[in-house]
């Protein structure tokens, strides 16, 4: 049962770590804002499925495509100024976005949790000794399959492949006539898009409330234990962040549930420095 | 084709690097732009390609025209489609990739269906990249990484191919093959080639012009033939003497002949 339910948020946390990944790998900023992407993304179904009443795929639709142009926008804005500018402004840019975007949820919806609405229809199902609900099989299998299907679209596809170029050096690429600032734009509305589902999908389970950005707190432990470059390591550094946290807390208590992920993380920084499946640093002698 | 006119370029809005640099380059030709360290020849190449721009030089004055349209004020993207592609010095591979997922790249601004094509057209010209595709690049040899980059800029088709010390840091040999294939390029794909060296020698023998650039301006032009002729050219960059022999490291030391041009 907690190997279960651990696995189920462990794929959301894949997810948004995903998102994260795209951000570093395309242009090498920790995007600190991503937990508050997932906030406003989560926020924007519920908007769309309460207070707008559209029906389910038609506010899944909505909510996504907006946390894509969230991300957009939010390179447009800020990011592309700082192009060529020390690393650090532009991580310190994405720390206090965080504070804005979440500044912004509590001013349009307060602070206060919302009233609850699942995202999918809610029935149990038995397994033997096993209930599982259809609402987080549901979520754990949308979770993954736009997982898999980002990591296809990097992997095999034109646009992809430009992205990995792009991480390895802008002059390079644009040498070769490929727009870095379309790649680096493109790269943000998909963290956009992952950070939105993953909001989404916890909101669903926890309900809709401002704590849901802690989501993207745990979300960082899972890129950097899988190697911030590798996007499957993101997702399987989720499903272990998802595993340990639920385990933890089922057999030592609920409180060591969080730390348990940074220790991992720590031990996991310790030993592989590049994670499990981050790239190696290439230098011939 | 491309033409340079009193160029100027300046980093930063005060480091004067061009000083007015004007230079020809015809259809299909060969031109070679050779130059001591910090004369401005990569320079005048990132200022064709737009690279420049990234980082933070600018055409200050003067004009560059590529087949009669200003460039000099368009991004490099833009410019490389236009058929000018630049090959960096230094070997800028994107390491973390195959050497055929950096070929591909090269062919982004390609349309889709005739990447394959294109691909089995470089593999023709370099038959060692085509065993080693699925190598990760950064960990080739030096004269397989500057391979797989010409054939990269192949790969975009380019009409005119600026190639920035393609002999930097080889061993002669590679350094023969590596001209073989750029005089095939101009011969069997007609694509015209703007070359900056400091090996003057295997640069003089493969291209049909060439212009000598020192402290930012141009001061001297001609056909190769004629340069490598040149008592000064063959005095400060063939290091031969007056009869064609080669002078002693003793005699430079000792006698320091001025340059002419000066």
């Amino acid at each position: 049962m907690l190997v279960i339910s651990g696995a189920m948020n462990g794929a959301i946390y894949g997810l948004v770590a995903l998102g994260f990944v795209l951000v570093y790998k395309a242009s090498a900023v920790l995007n600190f804002a991503q937990g508050y992407m997932l906030l406003l993304g989560a926020y924007l179904f519920w908007f769309s499925r309460v207070t707008l009443g559209l029906p389910l795929v038609a506010a899944l639709l909505l909510s996504v495509g907006a946390g894509f142009l969230v991300g957009i926008l939010i390179e447009r804005l800020t990011l592309r100024r700082l192009i060529g500018q020390p690393l650090i402004s532009m991580i310190t840019v994405t720390i206090f976005l965080s504070l804005v975007l979440e500044g912004l949820v509590s001013m349009i919806w307060g602070t206060y949790p919302l009233q609850h609405v699942t995202v999918f229809h809610d029935s149990t199902i038995r397994l033997g000794r096993l209930v599982l609900t259809t609402q987080s099989l549901l979520a754990f299998g949308l979770a993954l399959s736009v997982a898999g299907a980002l990591i296809a679209f990097f992997r095999f596809t034109r646009m992809g492949l430009a992205m990995r170029g792009v991480a390895e050096g802008h002059q390079i690429v644009q040498s070769m006539g490929i727009s870095v600032r379309r790649i680096l734009s493109l790269s943000w509305g998909l963290a956009g898009i992952a950070a939105s589902i993953g909001g989404i999908l916890m909101g669903g389970t926890l309900g809709f409330q401002l704590g849901l950005s802690q989501i993207g707190l745990l979300a960082i432990p899972a890129a950097f234990i899988g190697g911030l470059e590798s996007p499957e390591g993101a997702v399987l550094g989720g499903l272990l962040i998802g595993l340990s946290e639920s385990i933890v807390s089922g057999y030592v208590g609920n409180a060591a549930g969080v730390p348990a992920a940074f220790v991992i993380l720590i031990a996991t920084m310790l030993f592989r420095p590049y994670g499990f499946f981050g790239l190696e640093r290439i230098e011939r002698v | 084709m491309l033409t340079l006119s009193n160029v100027e370029v300046k980093y930063a809005g005060v480091i004067l690097v061009l000083r007015g640099v004007s230079l020809q380059v015809p259809e299909g030709k060969i031109v070679s732009l050779l130059g001591s360290n910090g004369a401005g020849k990569t320079t005048t190449l990132k200022a064709i390609s737009g690279l420049l721009r990234t980082e933070l030089g600018e055409v200050t004055a003067g004009a560059i025209e590529y087949q009669g349209r200003r460039i000099d004020r368009l991004d490099p993207e833009q410019i490389a489609k236009m058929g000018i592609i630049q090959v960096m010095e230094g070997r800028k591979v994107l390491k973390h990739l195959t050497v055929e997922e950096n070929l591909r790249l090269g062919g982004y601004i390609r349309p889709n269906g005739e990447v394959r094509r294109d691909l089995e057209r470089v593999y023709g010209y370099f038959p060692r990249l085509r065993s080693r595709r699925n190598a990760v690049s950064g960990y080739l040899s030096g004269g397989e990484q500057q391979m797989m980059l010409i054939g990269r800029a192949m790969m975009a088709r380019p009409r005119l191919m600026l190639l920035d010390e393609p002999s930097m840091g080889l061993a002669p040999l590679i350094v023969r093959e590596i001209y073989e294939i750029v005089r095939r390029l101009s011969a069997e794909e007609r694509t015209t080639i703007l070359l900056v060296e400091q090996n003057a020698k295997a640069a003089l023998a493969t291209s049909e012009l060439a212009y000598v650039l020192e402290n930012g301006r141009v001061v001297l032009d001609g056909p190769a033939a004629a340069l490598a002729d040149n008592e000064d050219i063959r005095e400060f960059y063939l290091g031969l003497g007056k009869l064609g022999e080669k002078k002693s490291y003793r005699a430079v030391k000792t006698y320091k002949r001025r340059k002419r041009w000066l």
